[in-house]
């Protein structure tokens, strides 16, 4: 441990600011509120799009997504229509451990760090991890994970069928996680990051059970709150004043009111063309496709020479993006207009890969969950979800109060900016090539 | 005792075991190697005569090798057969374009539930091997599912010094495998052996074979001149490639986009 201050970073996937105060200020989280009072407490701006594997990817390595190469779920490489996963081999950038081999590193459940590679420490990849064997570093420790039964994440599939079945699953996993931090926590370590990624789908079933006390889930919501901070509780007696210690989550929630379905907006404007009788997916984008979207709101212009049956001369490009942004402007649900922010990608991102980013991204207003399927025949309707993620309101909470450096409005990029500065240096030196660029993550 | 009568007689012994246990049982039978292996244990088990049904899943996206080996053999071994197709499924044209992920759980998972659900099987043999696949090496010789087919592994009767855990609660259906401690090399060995047919996707055609079969829009073979029994187990004595590879690599991006549709997203 070299005698310096450790760093303990742990992860809320996808918990709220205003979330995280108002279970603090009721008692449901006592050590995360008691944090609160004795530290720093932030608001933090998500990545643009507002997907985990983005927001950690931006998170690790402290560049914005045309540096780092990860801007969503999924990508389509150009010449081709063919929906691919990006993950941790893609990522460009070194995240920080990587840069730091003489410091030891455990690192559990980080979203879109999969598969695992080596490091010097530990690495549990998190979602979306498909095979545990893949996702451990060094593999001895697959036996002891196996034995504590650790699942990289809860079967959300449930939830469509019981919601009574999901919790049950999602609190098992979770108790794995406890059981595996628990087992590393013993290790030699300078760094320790822990990631709970339940949060974030427990929002996504259940934001309604947290709005109403009389939900029948309610105390279902609570009481896995409850536990997330019980932990948290046990790592903060586990550690002294002199280590740091940075919560945080990489991007907000909100009530989800509709989801709007960016392809129908394009392919009701004739826009966006599918071949005839064909099943709804990208390699069926036919001749005549002005622009089409991939999840959850990332425009890409149907460029002659870049796509298969691209249709776009590059000297329209300009109009075309014109003629979409005016589109999405104007969209409007019973009076209520839909989209609050639409970005040019020169406006959000900068770095080296710019030609793999999205020329437009659309951030929905307050409740509209924006989305990017093909097979929606309708712009508006509502599923399952009651919870979505919001770009604005991350939070990041640190257990010292006299900062150096920390903005007023932090992003996910400037995280580890902020830990360079609580370590009084910069041996996690960020990926960024530019200073102040909005990183993705403009303000509103 | 030569190690292939040990797994043999092992196996025999699960097999009548969960038979007595359970009489109204099923055996799987996918046609491929290991669970035809599997049936010609249960046909010894039992003196030639299964006296129960074997269950084949019929996607009806299965190769023609495949349907052609099941008319043959079924007919020649007298098997009680029941052909398990989600025809519900087929008739709104339920297929692999419609995603992978969703056809296997369609044609595969609700055909095997609709089967159970008439037949009121209380135990299915399985033929899988625990080193086929990482998930599988914490499977059990019986395996309890519950009504939402969900593998409880966590609560699992323990089969120590192999005292197996038959006894479980009713509503349930039991999984037992009889092959669990049979590597891949093991099967090919006792093929050659027992001078077992086998569908002949698994031996070399113009320098590609299977390793492991299913439906034919979703496997691919491997680079391969095994063309005999002998050259198989040749190759597996030095191949570092693993079994299932033909078999990966769809699978896993149709599982990204299942996980990834369980949360909204596509």
């Amino acid at each position: 441990m070299n005698g310096r201050a450790r760093n303990i970073i742990i992860g809320l996937d996808g918990v709220p600011y205003e979330l995280l105060k108002d279970l603090s200020d009721s008692g449901v989280m006592p050590n995360v509120g008691a944090l609160i009072q004795k530290g720093t407490f932030r608001k933090m701006s998500s990545s643009i799009p507002e997907v985990s594997s983005v927001a950690w990817s931006s998170i690790i390595t402290g560049a914005n997504p045309a540096e780092h190469g990860i801007f969503g779920f999924t990508d389509i490489p150009p010449n081709t229509y063919r929906l691919s996963f990006p993950n941790f081999d893609n990522l460009k950038v070194t995240p920080f451990w990587e840069k730091d081999n003489n410091s030891k590193h455990v690192l559990l459940n980080i979203p879109a760090t999969y598969p695992a590679r080596k490091v010097n420490g530990v690495l549990i990849s998190g979602f979306v991890a498909l095979d545990l064997e893949k996702a451990v570093y060094p593999e001895d420790l697959i036996p002891n994970l196996a034995e504590i039964d650790y699942k990289i994440d809860v079967d959300s599939e449930k939830a469509h069928r019981s919601l009574e079945l999901f919790i049950k699953d999602l609190n098992r996993t979770n108790e794995a996680r406890i059981a595996a931090y628990r087992h590393l926590w013993v290790k030699e370590w300078d760094t320790f990051m822990l990631v709970f990624t339940g949060t974030d789908r427990l929002m996504h079933f259940l934001w309604d059970a947290y709005e109403d006390e009389g939900h029948k889930h309610n105390a279902d919501f609570k009481n896995f709150f409850k536990r997330i901070d019980e932990s948290i509780g046990e790592i903060l007696s586990r550690v002294d004043d002199s280590d740091n210690v940075i919560i945080l989550s990489d991007h907000g929630f909100e009530k989800l009111e509709m989801d709007v379905y960016v392809n129908t907006v394009l392919i009701k404007g004739g826009m966006l063309k599918l071949k005839e009788g064909a099943a709804s997916n990208y390699s069926n984008i036919d001749h005549g496709t002005k622009a089409f979207a991939l999840d959850p709101a990332r425009i890409y212009i149907n460029l002659k020479d870049k796509y298969p049956r691209g249709s776009v001369d590059p000297k329209d490009k300009k109009s075309v993006i014109h003629d979409i942004i005016r589109r999405f402007e104007n969209l409007l649900f019973e009076g209520t207009k839909v989209i609050r922010n639409i970005y040019k990608k020169e406006e959000v991102y900068r770095g080296r890969f710019m030609d793999m980013a999205p020329d437009i991204v659309l951030v929905g207003n307050k409740g509209f969950n924006l989305k990017a399927s093909l097979a929606s025949g309708e712009i508006f309707s509502k599923g399952v979800f009651t919870g979505k993620h919001s770009q604005h309101n991350a939070f990041i909470l640190i257990n010292k109060k006299e900062l150096i450096n920390i903005p007023e409005y932090p992003s996910v990029s400037d995280v580890i900016g902020i830990i360079n500065s609580l370590n009084g240096g910069g041996q996690w030196k960020a990926n960024s090539t530019t200073e102040n660029v909005p990183a993705g993550t403009a303000r509103p | 005792m030569n190690y292939l009568d040990k797994l043999e007689n092992q196996s025999i012994f699960i097999i009548r075991e969960a038979y007595a246990q359970f009489r109204n049982v099923a055996m799987l039978w996918s046609i491929g190697k290991d669970s035809t292996t599997l049936l010609w244990l249960v046909r010894k088990a039992f003196f030639g005569k299964i006296p129960f049904p074997v269950v084949h899943l019929d996607t009806s996206y299965k190769f023609n090798e495949i349907y052609e080996f099941r008319e043959r053999y079924a007919k020649e071994w007298g098997l009680n057969l029941i052909v398990g197709r989600n025809e519900e499924a087929l008739s709104l044209k339920m297929g692999p374009e419609k995603g992978k992920f969703e056809c296997c759980t369609m044609l595969k998972t609700d055909a095997l539930k609709k089967v159970i659900e008439k037949y009121k099987f209380k135990a299915l043999y399985l033929a899988i091997r625990r080193d086929e696949h990482g998930i599988r090496a914490k499977e059990r010789i019986f395996s309890p599912r519950d009504e939402d087919f969900e593998w409880d592994y966590k609560n699992q009767p323990p089969e120590l010094w192999d005292q197996y855990k038959t006894k479980t609660r009713t509503e349930e259906h039991i999984r037992v495998h009889p092959l669990l401690g049979w590597r891949e090399i093991d099967i090919w060995e006792y093929i050659k052996r027992e001078k077992l047919p086998i569908v002949s996707l698994y031996y070399s055609k113009r320098g590609l074979r299977y390793r492991s079969i299913g439906c034919a829009c979703c496997c691919n073979p491997v680079k391969s001149n095994a063309d005999t029994v002998d050259k198989i187990i040749n190759e597996l004595k030095t191949s570092r490639i693993s079994e299932r590879s033909g078999r990966a690599q769809d699978k896993e991006s149709a599982y990204i986009m299942q996980k990834l549709r369980s949360l909204g997203y596509m």
